[in-house]
């Protein structure tokens, strides 16, 4: 836990330090709010926006998180500062625990932008037990995500190597997990799939508060299917993550 | 008690072998040179000692400790410097050697950090960050950060390759400090002048060990061209480094009063080793 804490707060003074990586995180995302309110503005009168613009925002974080969090590793690996945090004492599961914590830091301030801007622009309304839950959705879908990019990770020897990872982790969410249209709605085989993805749970969670009413159970269901793949994900990383050749 | 010891280590990387079949001994307190050209096998022995490479056979000892299965002992008593430095880039030098040295939970860390930083020479440049450092500076930092928790071997992969002589002969300077102190140094190395200053030298080719010896020695192996200049004539033969050689071969010139100069050029260890290497059948 200590040496967690250490990697953490190491991940976030590089990305304090990093003005431009970090400035491209913040402002990515802000001008990708932007760009779909003017989207939803050209829409009639009866379009849900929030029905489509809070579970937009969310993906937002769970793929800059993924696709930081991926490169970065890469270039821990390729920089051989990997190696040498191994040599030097660190176990793998500090290692990732390491990154959780930092991008947990750089997660939340993209969720608290991002959704608060949605929120902004959209003239959206919730309470605050709803905007709380809507919250802790987003950072723990962000921290699949950064679990989901040290998996990636493994299997890439360079930066670009994360790249397909994105058609087949993140794109399929899109279209599976319920961002467009109802999972109901698609083939049983694709629906499957959809129940593959964490970001499905994201999405029934974000559905059911930003309805007028929300069942508490639905909810919280949802919340430990993410913290189950949060679990599961922090098993694999752990073992894929090479330490010896 | 020896600080390293192997025996017929292999690795191999499908068809590739990378080491066939090692076997070396090194003592505690002496600074070991590993010499070879490029795709030797150099950094994959020193991978396999601190232990990120899984030998595929053949038994490594490093401080009597296995370096896979004592991993979390043996770490805590060996310092690595790798061939790139591995530093990040947008921290202060400072920072990238106290989190190495929280790595290793070191007490007192922030006076070890300023004492390491003043044996390195990094004073003036602690608080700057890697990224605007030449790469001599940056070898220097990450040697700062192998030393952080007060190694007992030390390896170092290629130390001063692509370092200016200046630098290099105070890298050597604090290295030959480290062994003076009891640490034990493995030092990977292309540069034969480099090898030269240490105690013991292997000269490591495709895999496999051609040669262990101290360079003094090494160096006895090479041929002196001697070239005899008398006034109406100049004589030439190739004969041993020894003092012994080159003064029987003067005594077969006869040393005549009109010698007016003896030229000795001995082979130097690159020359040497180079050849060593060419005798070695493919």
């Amino acid at each position: 836990m200590k040496h967690s804490l250490v990697i953490g707060q190491r991940v976030l003074r590089e990305l304090s330090k990093d003005k431009r990586l970090f400035g491209l995180s913040i402002v990515g995302p802000f001008i990708l709010i932007y760009f779909l309110k003017i989207f939803i503005d050209s829409m009639p009168p009866y379009f849900p926006a929030a029905r489509y613009a809070v579970p937009f925002a969310a993906f937002i974080v769970h793929f800059f998180s993924f696709i930081l969090c991926g490169i970065v590793l890469v270039q821990e690996r390729t920089a051989g500062t990997l190696e040498r945090m191994f040599i030097a004492g660190f176990s793998r599961t500090a290692i990732i625990g390491g990154y959780v914590f930092g991008y947990f830091g750089l997660a939340t301030l993209q969720a608290t932008v991002v959704l608060g801007e949605t929120l902004w622009l959209l003239d959206l309304d919730y309470g605050g037990t709803t905007l709380l839950l809507l919250f802790v959705t987003i950072v723990m879908l962000s921290i699949v995500s950064v679990m989901l990019g040290i998996l990636a990770s493994t299997f890439a020897r360079h930066a670009g190597h994360i790249l397909p990872f994105i058609p087949l982790v993140m794109i399929p969410s899109i279209f599976l997990s319920g961002l467009l249209i109802d999972p109901e709605q698609l083939p049983t085989w694709a629906e499957w799939i959809g129940m593959l993805l964490p970001f499905r749970y994201a999405n029934n969670i974000i559905q059911e508060l930003i309805g007028s009413t929300f069942e508490a159970s639905v909810v919280y269901r949802n919340l430990l299917m993410l913290a189950g793949y949060i679990c599961a994900l922090l098993i694999i990383a752990s073992r894929t993550l090479k330490e010896a050749d | 008690m020896n600080a390293i010891s192997i025996t017929g280590l292999v690795k191999s990387y499908g068809k590739v072998a990378a080491l066939r079949g090692i076997d070396l001994t090194v003592p505690q307190g002496t600074i070991y040179g590993v010499v070879g050209p490029n795709g030797a096998g150099k950094t994959t022995l020193i991978k396999t000692l601190v232990g990120v490479v899984r030998p595929t056979s053949g038994t490594a000892r490093v401080l009597e400790l296995d370096p896979l299965n004592d991993k979390w002992a043996l770490r805590k008593q060996i310092g690595y410097m790798p061939q790139d430095a591995a530093l990040y880039e947008t921290l202060s030098a400072r920072d990238n050697i106290t989190f190495l040295g929280r790595a290793q939970s070191v007490e007192d860390l922030d006076q070890k950090v300023s004492e390491v930083i003043a044996f390195t020479e990094l004073v003036s440049r602690a608080r700057d960050p890697i990224h605007t450092f030449s790469g001599g500076m940056k070898k220097r930092v990450s040697l700062a950060c192998a030393l952080i928790h007060q190694p007992k071997v030390l390896f170092l992969d290629e130390p001063t390759a692509a370092v200016d002589p200046q630098l290099r002969a105070r890298s050597w300077e604090l290295f030959r400090k480290l062994a003076q102190g009891g640490t034990t140094l493995f030092i990977s190395t292309h540069l034969m002048d480099e090898a030269a200053l240490c105690d013991k030298v292997t000269i490591l080719n495709q895999g496999k060990i051609l040669l262990v010896d101290s360079p003094r020695d090494i160096l006895k192996r090479g041929k002196t061209r001697l070239s005899v200049t008398s006034r109406d004539q100049c004589s030439q033969a190739e004969i041993e480094s020894t003092p012994e050689a080159i003064a029987q071969k003067l005594h077969e010139f006869g040393l005549p009063n009109d010698i007016s100069s003896v030229e000795v050029e001995p082979s130097t260890l690159e020359e040497i080793v180079l050849e060593i290497i060419r005798e070695e059948p493919q």
